[in-house]
């Protein structure tokens, strides 16, 4: 049998293990729930994986795959399909969402044990998972709207999981508005692909616009102006980038998989997806790496300050993004999806982590709270070692340095790239590296500040423990010109992406940046030692001046962008609704409502009952139809 | 004259015929209402499979009849809403009546009038099955001896639908005096050699919308229609809003396809005030509505309205766009009727909104199921009413009648708020008086089967339309 007729099932499992659980999740035992909701995960990976194997062993031609399952309508020459598109990207992507999401599904069972509302939970993030993979696997860009707007709606749903404090529903509701804007944005790139091509199918999509668009048209400017509008919303960059710091209020799961693995990578998977229309409008593209290179710094700067360990790690993955969006504004696309799947693993691992942290310490966020943790919980402990390594890029024992270092590498040799762009990416990996090993020292080292009574199970360990591994080991399987020489990783997925252009003469100063990056992600762990272990004091005195105070608050707030957005945009919205209280607008639209109030009270006097004035109506009816027809 | 090899032609209108005496008789020797029940059942079910038997292509029966496959189409429809509510009158009945079985002869008897009416090509044929149809419906609607309500709705009924026939049997006249034919092919082969359509020819057209207007209750004629919903018991309603509804618009399309009446500037401009008078309406009346009997009166009214739409585009695809919304409505208003049923106990329906308060939290599957039949009557997308409301959006926008197109956009508007309402209301907080709506009549086997199944229908139509679509493709044409 061919098993890529099973490619279908990789997305339905968990849509049915959502119906299944929201219908009559009820009737299963606690634990049966996150079983049967793992399961279905599980089995989906499983799935992923055998055909995975089948990919690389006999790659199908063309190195693409697509199942059409059927049209949904044919409607003047507009027809969108139910159909999955499968090549080497969104298999990629299919693969990290499926076995990330499995793993964080178990780690789940014994997370949410003693919660009230479990059912729900798995539930949605069985819907999740189904989104997800819509989004990924879809052939056409309806499809992908689909699990755009799905991923949207279940990350407002898990945010707002524990919705009895109003903070929670205020964060679920910050994150639906701001995603909101760039969707809307996004949904107009959209039509007016639809009104270029009259399709939304991607591959033609793809195939025609070099065909009808010269490079630099200002259509393709403005249609991947938009889409880079619903990528940034979705992917938190700049300006969009304030939703998730606050969408931690979730439980860590969620974070872990929502607003770190998976769904916040959505933007990066749509750029990569489209990547022929940005070539085609080289203006934007350009501005996508300037993104990126902005918000990494941005987002390091803030992460440095917070004490939140959730927070940390939310802004570390805006930063992380932003090296992704900058790898993809340089054309090194291999490079992107690349450190997407690194992130994934590692990221996941962290919130993970954190999450038994918090939980072990009742629910205690602050790291300055925490302290010592090394001895008394030493899996997670390693775990989270490993994760914070290869997020700081520590040189050739974790994943996180390859992919880092590959997209510094074109950052500055790209015939796109720039020495400013990759210096902003170098200073980045340099903040990185610093509030990583704060964050694990604060956290771990140093004196016990709290008793914890709780010892992780087994279910938490055992994903932990995977994602540690391959938090480690999964960069190897691209390994830099340099060192090695081994890219079966780039080799798989060039077949979807053309050849980073590269200038010649930036060609040899590969060794001498890894060199540089790898001595500077040493020295941020050095500083961060020096800092938060040695002399704690010096940081303390220099918070207490009144520069210093000051620069803490701007960082500590993310840069004031929600003091900004509040001034400029909510507070005269505010103003003008508090002016115009008895609004104007609403009388059009109360209005229309009274107006239809109006016709029904009017129409329901005619309804009285009585036969009499029925054969009334039928009488009236039949002289205005004689009227019309004899005498008009 | 029939000949006897003639006589599989019009084998569904027969096995229907034959179980409705079989019926009687069975009566007469012993009562048993799970073997009436089940026969019925059977006798529908046979219906809708022998028209596999059929051959294919257009064949005449004598002058009255003519079994093609637009009427095919629709005697399979008929047939499987006859079936779908004689499934879910079983437990229904049994908790209120204890002479059951005369039931299902005036529901086959009426079921019958339905299904000649779909192949008749003749006004004499129209009008019998017309008759036949609605003199069972007067007994079917006031059955029920317990409830006053029922008897004064059959009793309404009974008095307007004689006004209307009247009108109908008045215009038919006034067309045979113009054309000498009364059967569809010679009447239009009359009009095409005179050219001209006469005042008297079009005033006997006039006649015949009302008598037909009223049946499919559009406006002006649409005021009966919630008080006899309302009235009747949930199966009949449900009877009433889809296999007479339906089977009167299928010979509408036929009358006015095969003559080319719509061709008549005045007769369009009169259908055309009809369809936009009864989209708005149907659905300003249902916006405040408490009486979920009353409001799906409402709802049907608009409906058949939007269904108008494509009747005046008066294209192939029109056509298909029609016969699709109505096989869409016919899913829809079973599955909101069967739920109504479903929701009942022995002391009365679940009729005001606010008995399904909080139904979610109870009956998760169920709400799913009403939200889900909420969703396609108001034309939410993934759901068959979307497709179907797309369909009569293009049928209408190609050949650019838009005052309709931009009516019917308008009223849907309106009617997502009802419609929300009741979904929103499934959602709420628990029901504060349990008891009330406690002991329901539905059972899982067979009510909550087939409840479900017409659930999954919505939702298949919504997603792979082309399925219906190529079958409504290749009849639509047929008539012309």
């Amino acid at each position: 049998m061919d098993v890529f007729q099973l490619l279908w099932l990789i997305p339905a499992l968990p849509f049915f293990s959502f119906l299944i659980l929201s219908l009559s999740g009820s009737k299963f035992s606690r634990t049966g729930v996150g079983v049967f909701a793992t399961l279905s995960v599980g089995i989906s990976a499983l799935i992923t994986l055998i055909i995975g194997i089948q990919f690389l062993s006999s790659p199908p031609a063309g190195h693409f795959y697509e199942q059409t399952l059927w049209v949904w309508f044919d409607v003047a020459g507009f027809k969108p399909s139910i159909a999955f598109y499968l090549d080497p990207l969104s298999l990629v992507f299919t693969f990290v969402v499926t076995f990330v999401s499995f793993l964080i599904h178990w780690y789940s069972i014994g997370f949410m044990k003693t919660e009230e509302g479990h059912v729900r939970f798995f539930a949605y993030m069985n819907l999740f998972v189904f989104s997800m993979l819509m989004l990924v696997l879809a052939n056409n860009l309806l499809l992908l709207y689909l699990g755009w707007e799905g991923v949207g709606l279940c990350s407002f749903l898990l945010i707002g999981f524990w919705y009895k404090d109003p903070y929670n529903c205020y964060a679920a509701r910050k994150a639906f508005i701001v995603t909101r804007i760039g969707d809307t944005a996004m949904m107009i790139g959209l039509l007016m692909l639809v009104k270029n091509f009259n399709t939304l199918d991607i591959a033609s999509i793809l195939t025609t616009a070099p065909q009808t668009w010269s490079p630099g048209a200002s259509q393709a400017f403005w249609v991947t102006i938009l889409l880079l509008g619903g990528a940034v919303g979705k992917s938190a960059q700049l300006p969009l980038q304030t939703w998730l710091p606050d969408a931690m209020a979730g439980p860590s799961p969620v974070s872990a998989l929502i607003h770190a693995a998976t769904m916040v990578t959505a933007g990066v998977y749509l750029i990569a997806r489209t990547h022929v229309l940005y070539e085609l409008a080289p203006a934007v593209q350009t501005l996508v790496a300037i993104v990126g290179a902005a918000t990494l710094l941005i987002a390091g700067f803030s992460a440095i300050v917070q004490r939140d360990i959730k927070r940390v790690l939310a802004y570390s993955t805006i930063s992380q993004i932003g090296y992704m969006f900058l790898a993809l504004g340089v054309g090194a696309w291999s490079a992107a999806v690349f450190h997407f799947m690194i992130h994934a693993f590692f990221k996941s691992l962290l919130f993970l982590s954190a999450g038994v942290v918090i939980i072990a310490m009742h629910h205690e966020h602050d790291i300055f709270k925490m302290g010592g943790l090394r001895k008394k919980m030493p899996v997670v402990f390693w775990t989270f070692l490993f994760g914070a390594g290869a997020l700081a890029a520590i040189p050739l024992i974790t994943a996180g340095f390859y992919s880092k270092d590959e997209i510094l590498f074109f950052a500055m040799a790209s015939t796109k790239g720039s020495t400013w762009l990759w210096l902003a990416g170098f200073v980045g990996a340099f903040i990185t590296s610093v509030y990583t090993f704060r964050m694990v020292f604060v956290a771990f080292f140093g004196e016990q500040k709290h008793d914890i009574h709780y010892k992780p199970g087994i279910s938490f360990k055992i994903p932990l423990i995977i994602l540690g591994i391959l938090s480690l080991i999964a960069g190897f399987i691209e390994l830099p010109h340099t060192f090695g020489h081994f890219t079966p990783f780039s080799d798989f997925i060039n077949t979807v992406f053309p050849a980073v252009q590269l200038i010649p003469e930036k060609e040899g100063l590969e060794l001498t940046l890894q060199i540089s990056t790898a001595i500077l992600a040493l020295f941020g762990v050095f500083l961060a030692w020096q800092l938060y272990m040695k002399r704690p004091q010096m940081v303390a005195r220099f918070k207490e001046t009144g520069f210093g105070k000051r620069l803490n608050d701007f960082l500590f707030s993310g840069w004031k962008f929600d003091w900004l957005y509040d001034t400029f945009f909510v507070k005269p919205f505010v103003w003008l609704s508090k002016i115009d209280k008895s609004d104007f607008v609403d009388r059009i639209y109360g209005g229309v409502a009274n107006l239809n109030l109006y016709f029904n009270k009017l129409l329901s006097a005619t309804q009285n009952g009585n036969v009499r004035s029925y054969v009334l109506g039928v009488a009236l009816g039949a002289v205005i139809a004689l009227t019309i027809i004899l005498f008009l | 004259m029939i000949s006897l090899t003639g006589l599989n032609l019009i084998l569904p209108q027969l096995i229907i015929a034959l179980a409705a005496i079989i019926v009687m008789l069975s009566i007469a020797v012993k009562r048993c209402h799970r073997f009436t029940n089940l026969f019925t059942l059977l006798s529908f079910a046979a219906a809708a499979i022998s028209v596999l038997y059929i051959p294919r292509g257009s064949f005449g029966v004598s002058s009255l009849f003519v079994v093609d496959g637009f009427g095919k189409f629709f005697t399979v429809l008929i047939a499987c809403a006859g079936f779908v509510i004689t499934l879910m009158s079983y437990h229904y009945l049994n908790a209120r009546e204890k002479r059951n079985e005369e039931y299902y002869i005036l529901l086959l008897l009426s079921s019958l009038g339905a299904l000649t009416m779909v192949i008749s090509n003749h006004f004499v044929s129209f009008f019998l099955s017309l008759e036949v149809l609605s003199v069972s419906l007067y007994a079917l609607i006031g059955y029920l001896k317990e409830e006053p309500a029922g008897i004064e709705s059959g009793i309404k009924y009974l008095v307007l639908a004689a006004v209307s026939s009247s009108f109908l049997l008045f215009g038919i006249a006034l067309i045979y005096m113009q054309t000498g034919h009364l059967d569809l092919s010679g009447i239009a082969a009359g009009l095409s050699s005179s050219g001209e359509f006469s005042g008297v020819f079009i005033a006997g057209l006039a006649m015949v919308i009302v008598g037909i207007g009223f049946k499919m209750a559009l406006v002006p004629f649409h005021l009966w229609t919630p008080d006899i919903y309302a009235g009747a018991s949930a199966p009949v309603s449900a009877f009433v809003a889809t296999v007479s509804k339906g089977a009167v618009f299928a010979f509408l399309l036929r009358l006015f396809y095969s003559t080319g009446g719509l061709e008549n500037k005045n007769v369009w401009t009169v259908f055309t005030i009809i369809a936009v008078a009864s989209m708005l309406f149907g659905n300003w009346l249902a916006l405040r509505q408490q009486n979920i009997k009353r409001l799906l009166a409402y709802s049907s009214i608009g409906h058949l309205g939007y269904l108008m739409v494509a009747f005046l585009a008066i294209t192939d695809r029109g056509m298909q766009a029609a016969t699709f919304y109505l096989v869409v409505y016919f899913t829809g208003m079973l599955a909101a009727f069967g739920t109504v049923i479903y929701m009942s106990n022995k002391k009365g329906e679940a009729l005001y909104i606010d008995d399904y308060r909080g139904l979610f939290w109870k009956k998760p599957w169920l709400a799913a199921i009403f939200t889900t039949v909420m969703l396609s009557l108001a034309g939410i997308p993934l759901t068959a009413g979307f497709l179907g409301k797309l369909y009569l959006l293009t049928a209408g926008t190609e050949v650019g009648i838009w005052l309709l197109v931009i009516v019917l956009v308008v009223s849907s508007g309106i009617g997502l708020f009802y419609y929300l309402r009741v979904v929103a209301v499934m959602f709420a907080g628990k029901n504060e008086n349990e008891a009330s709506s406690e002991p329901v009549i539905g059972k899982i086997f067979p009510h909550g089967l087939v409840l479900t199944l017409l659930f999954l229908l919505l939702l298949w139509f919504g997603v792979y339309p082309s399925s219906l679509l190529e079958i409504i493709q290749q009849i639509a044409s047929v008539i012309r």
